[in-house]
């Protein structure tokens, strides 16, 4: 019986941002939408449900008069893709049998 | 990228390795740093050899370039702590810390040279008693030795190496693993040498942990900087 992946991080974008994230410490938006070549608006609504859902932090704050905003992965979001890359072995392993 | 695009197994893992090698590559040292110290230490250390060798004296402490290095690195620090805010990595907090340690122990290290030497022979006169050069085959009287000053370079060399190789480890970055291994090595021929040798090893210790790391990081900031352009 296999797991079922995690539909909220089976999707391009989201499974881009919490890789990117999981190596981190935190990571500012602009890095992120320069590592995934996402549009600003697209890359909002995705942090939006990672955050929605616990997977990540945003915090909003302003440096030199612009805003800043940084994104961390939080403790349920590392165990959301550990459990993920562990069901995503799993598959691959049967696909090879 | 789209968001909603659903992807097999195999993509999947694809975008997952990918992703993590775009953060781990992010974010390169400047190296102008490691270039500084690594010069001024070299050039501190080699300049005292030549007075030892050459007898000859400047009319200031030449390691005082040192300690005027921390204005520059000052700004330094300033301009590479904008680069860093766009992404923050686990280990960056830690070797930083690493780094101010090392500082204060050095300037710790330089104030026990300074102040030691003239303690000892204070408490020692105050017990009655003083410290003598004598020459073994009588070619010169004897001579009191005030203070008495060992040779501490060599502890100096072996510092170098340590949050030097730190950082290589923790970065994975390979010339300050190989600088702080030769460094260990320098160290330790210079326990066996003339201390007036000790300033050459910590020319080349500088050379090896900063200066040539700091060169290739410098490199490699600059061409991943001109490839984001």
């Amino acid at each position: 019986m296999f797991k079922e992946l995690d539909p909220i991080l089976h999707s391009q974008l989201r499974l881009a941002i919490m890789s990117l994230l999981i190596g981190v410490k935190e990571a500012e938006f602009t890095f992120i939408k320069e590592k995934t070549n996402a549009t600003a608006g697209n890359l909002s609504v995705q942090v939006q449900k990672l955050k929605d859902v616990g997977y990540i932090e945003v915090n909003k704050q302003f440096k030199d008069n612009y805003p800043l905003t940084t994104c961390a992965i939080t403790k349920t979001g590392i165990a959301a893709f550990e459990a993920y890359v562990t069901a995503l072995q799993e598959y691959l392993q049967v696909g090879k049998n | 990228m789209k968001s909603e695009k659903q992807l097999t197994e195999q993509e999947s893992l694809q975008l997952i390795t990918s992703m993590i090698q775009k953060a781990k590559s992010s974010y390169h040292d400047r190296g102008t740093g490691s270039i500084l110290w690594g010069t001024v230490v070299a050039i501190a250390s080699f300049v005292t050899y030549l007075q030892r060798q050459y007898d000859f004296k400047l009319p200031f402490d030449i390691f005082l370039i040192v300690a005027a290095a921390i204005i520059p690195q000052i700004f330094i620090s300033i301009q590479e702590s904008k680069d860093k805010t766009r992404v923050k990595k686990f280990e960056d907090s830690a070797i930083d810390g690493i780094w101010i340690v090392f500082g204060i122990t050095l300037f710790g290290l330089t104030f026990y040279q300074n102040v030691v030497g003239n303690v000892s022979t204070t408490l020692i006169n105050e017990e009655g008693w003083q410290m003598m050069k004598h020459y073994l085959d009588g070619s010169k009287p004897d001579e009191v030795i005030t203070p008495f000053p060992p040779s501490m370079y060599s502890i100096y060399i072996l510092m170098y190496a340590m949050p030097t190789l730190v950082t290589g480890l923790a970065k994975q970055f390979k010339p300050m693993i190989y600088g702080a291994l030769i460094t260990y090595g320098l160290f330790i021929a210079s326990c066996y040498t003339e201390s007036k040798f000790d300033m050459l090893f910590g020319t080349i210790a500088a050379i090896v942990c900063w200066f040539i790391p700091g060169i290739i990081l410098r490199r490699s900031y600059l061409k991943q900087k001109n490839s984001n352009v």
